[in-house]
């Protein structure tokens, strides 16, 4: 469990660095591939939890939802950095978590669905 | 003691895809629907999220979602002359029972058929004469035409998110798509699924033989997509889980995150799930139906719910099951050749090939439901000339996969010993480099392949069971050859380092292993009462307040995967019973 604790926060230290300014209209587009699962809604849990008040938030908790064990045992808290690392790849990133994504290669389209979040929730 | 409820205007039986379709628009307009379900409420977030739904065990051993055959099942014979005996376990073919129904663990597969069926016996007496149809072929026109049917499969395609790409808009030939597909009004919603490696693989050696590939149509959202009743869907994954599993990414275009969410939301809508009918209530002189008779399978109550309208939207074979428990119109008999119910009961067939490439990586865990590419040359192109073949029907050719399974797929090149020490080590070997060719084949119909009751067997309910009579002809073994041949022509042009070839079946039909859970007929549509239980409209020519939807109502079965027409025709019905309720009688005069 240590190991992937520490493996999770070394992606996110690297990726830290990659978060641009996103533009948040185009990620407004860009979340139309999260929303059969993801609301934005407060309590309105769905196939994915609800991302409202995502940011701040540790990990596995929060949303009324059955989290993964590989998730709540993470130690990720959700910032635009540790979303972004999740979001590139959230199969290595946080491995055995129940996300059936891919992930989006491209780091400047997280970054504007990062934006989009930000201005969502902030 | 049966408890009578209060009357409403529809009653459905079954939520499936044409359940779910003719739930939503006939509550939309303003008529009280009830539906009854045979299974279980289940939902994408509780039941087919991950990891719970990546059980083989569970969904491919056990049949999760699908028709409990301790319940009622249906007894199989191949010809009049044996006694059928009842299939214990599904094999063959494997009816749904959840709310959603088969349509939730289909793979997607969404074809339009064209006038070469709906007008299939016009087309061959015009182009081979009548002596090219054999005499025990009991095939006819549809009564109904392509063109009409058009704006229903364009509607269908964009409610259940149809990936693909367009070989004809309005005449126009596309570069990509299908060019034997009849006109469309405008292209598929969202582009085509990426294409695998043994697609592309396929697609190069089809193209260098001189056929027309183009990627298979699915309901597997190649995109992220809202359809225009507002429902959502993820983007495919390609995770492989898709035939006999519901959807983790609500990718895959089912009636249970589309049409029937949005129907519980209108309360014009009730559902009543573990709902089993065990009949269809007729008046006293028999000209019109007046409800279902149903029972509670949780607790065995029994209820009566009268109607205006009933609707038979369960899987094909139980609509015509009860068509014939409820005695509404005149059981086929295939001796005297009279009757219609029960009559030119089609299945499919087909033949396949594995091709090995050593040092090749497949990697078959990942795939979409229709990540296949295929070639209709064979199909519904008239330039092949099927006189020299002698045989009436069609083909389609793909390849690629479609739900390989880790478990369960285990390709070994043949003469491999089936188990043991020699066999593990041709798996582990072979795994990451078989792909498949596979041609699809139509059925015609026969007089001798028909559905009756079981003069025996009896349901948990006293019902007798169903009985299937149905075997392969020398129609279908003559086309079985020369499909056999052109898959292997193709798969040898690839140079495989091994080849498990095509052949052409030639043994009597039987309920193992899985072959297609396409069957059609029964209750079929034409044009006139003496020879179909519907019209075109799928109203039942006795009683004009049935509608009987579903593949059931094909006079015959095609090569193609039978939801297209049978959503478009949900939809088209649903607009006739729209009119129908204004004034009701025989939309069309017998």
């Amino acid at each position: 469990m240590m190991r992937s604790v520490m493996c999770a926060a070394a992606v996110i230290a690297a990726a830290s660095a990659a978060v641009a300014d996103g533009d948040a209209e185009r990620g407004a587009k860009r979340f139309e591939e999260c929303v059969a699962c993801h609301a934005l809604e407060k309590d309105k849990e769905s196939v994915g939890p609800s991302l409202y008040g995502v940011f701040g938030r540790k990990a596995g908790e929060g949303a009324d939802f059955r989290y993964s064990p590989a998730l709540k045992r993470s130690g990720i808290t959700w910032d635009q950095a540790s979303i972004d690392s999740f979001i590139a790849d959230p199969q290595a990133t946080v491995p055995g978590n129940r996300m059936p994504y891919a992930g989006i290669a491209d780091a400047a389209a997280r970054a504007d669905l990062i934006a989009y979040l930000v201005r969502t929730f902030k | 003691m049966v408890t009578r409820l209060k009357e409403v205007d529809v009653v459905i039986v079954g939520l499936g895809w044409t359940g779910g379709i003719l739930s939503k628009e006939l509550a939309e307009a303003g008529l009280k629907v009830v539906a009854l379900e045979r299974g279980s409420m289940r939902s994408t977030e509780k039941d087919y999220s991950l990891p719970n739904i990546r059980d083989e065990l569970r969904y491919v051993v056990r049949h999760d979602l699908m028709q409990n055959t301790a319940r009622d099942t249906i007894t199989v014979r191949n010809n009049p002359s044996q006694e059928a005996l009842p299939m214990r376990r599904l094999g063959s073919f494997l009816p749904g029972e959840v709310v959603g129904g088969s349509a939730v663990h289909w793979s997607g597969h969404t074809w339009r058929w064209t006038d070469m069926e709906f007008k299939v016996r016009s087309n061959y007496e015009e182009r081979y004469g009548k002596n090219f149809i054999p005499a025990d072929m009991t095939i006819q026109d549809w009564g109904i035409s392509y063109d009409e049917l058009e704006p229903y499969y364009d509607r269908f395609e964009y409610t259940a998110a149809i990936s693909g790409k367009a070989g004809n808009i309005k005449g126009e030939i596309k570069p990509g798509g299908n060019p034997f597909e009849a006109p469309r009004a405008r292209d598929y919603p969202l582009p085509p699924l990426t294409a695998i490696l043994a697609s592309e693989m396929f697609t190069a050696a089809a193209k260098n033989a001189g056929y027309h590939p183009f990627p298979r149509p699915s309901a597997n959202a190649s995109r992220a997509y809202t359809n225009p009743d507002g429902a959502k869907f993820g983007a495919c994954q390609y995770c492989g889980y898709c035939q006999r599993f519901g959807c983790e990414a609500n990718a895959k275009g089912s009636p249970h995150i589309t049409v029937i969410p949005i129907a519980l939301k209108n309360p014009n809508f009730e559902l009543r799930t573990h709902s089993w009918v065990t009949k269809v209530l007729k008046d006293s002189d028999g000209k019109k139906v007046t409800g279902v008779a149903y029972t509670n399978i949780l607790n065995g109550e029994e209820f009566e719910q009268p109607a205006s309208v009933v609707l038979l939207c369960a899987y094909a074979i139980n609509n015509v099951h009860l068509m014939l428990l409820s005695g509404i119109g005149q059981p086929y008999d295939p001796v005297a050749q009279t009757g219609v119910v029960g009559k030119n009961y089609c299945y499919q067939t087909g033949v396949g090939a594995t091709l090995f490439f050593e040092g090749r990586h497949f990697n078959p865990f990942m795939n979409a439901g229709g990540s296949n590419a295929t070639i209709d040359d064979f199909n519904i192109n008239w330039n092949f000339d099927r006189g020299p073949h002698n045989f009436v029907g069609a083909y389609n050719v793909s390849g690629g996969f479609n739900t390989v399974l880790p478990i369960g797929y285990r390709p070994v090149p043949s003469g491999t010993p089936q188990w043991g020490k020699a066999w593990k080590a041709a798996t582990a070997k072979w795994y990451q480099t078989a792909m498949t060719i596979a041609a699809s084949g139509s059925v015609m119909a026969n007089r001798y392949n028909c559905y009756d009751l079981d003069p025996t067997y009896r349901n948990a309910f006293g019902q007798p069971l169903m009985r299937m009579t149905f075997d392969y002809r020398p129609n279908e073994h003559r086309m079985g050859e020369h499909a056999a041949k052109v898959v292997n022509d193709i798969a040898k042009s690839m140079n495989p380092t091994r080849l498990n070839q095509a052949t052409a079946r030639t043994q009597p039909w039987t309920v193992v292993p899985y072959q297609s859970t396409h069957n059609t007929g029964g209750t079929i549509m034409g044009t006139n009462p003496r020879d179909s239980a519907v019209n075109k409209y799928l109203q039942s020519w006795d009683c004009h307040n049935l509608f009987v939807v579903g593949a059931n109502v094909f006079p015959h079965n095609a090569s193609y995967n039978p939801t297209g027409p049978v959503g478009a025709l949900a939809y088209w019905t649903a607009d006739a019973i729209k009119r129908y309720v204004k004034s009701p009688g025989p939309l069309v005069a017998a």
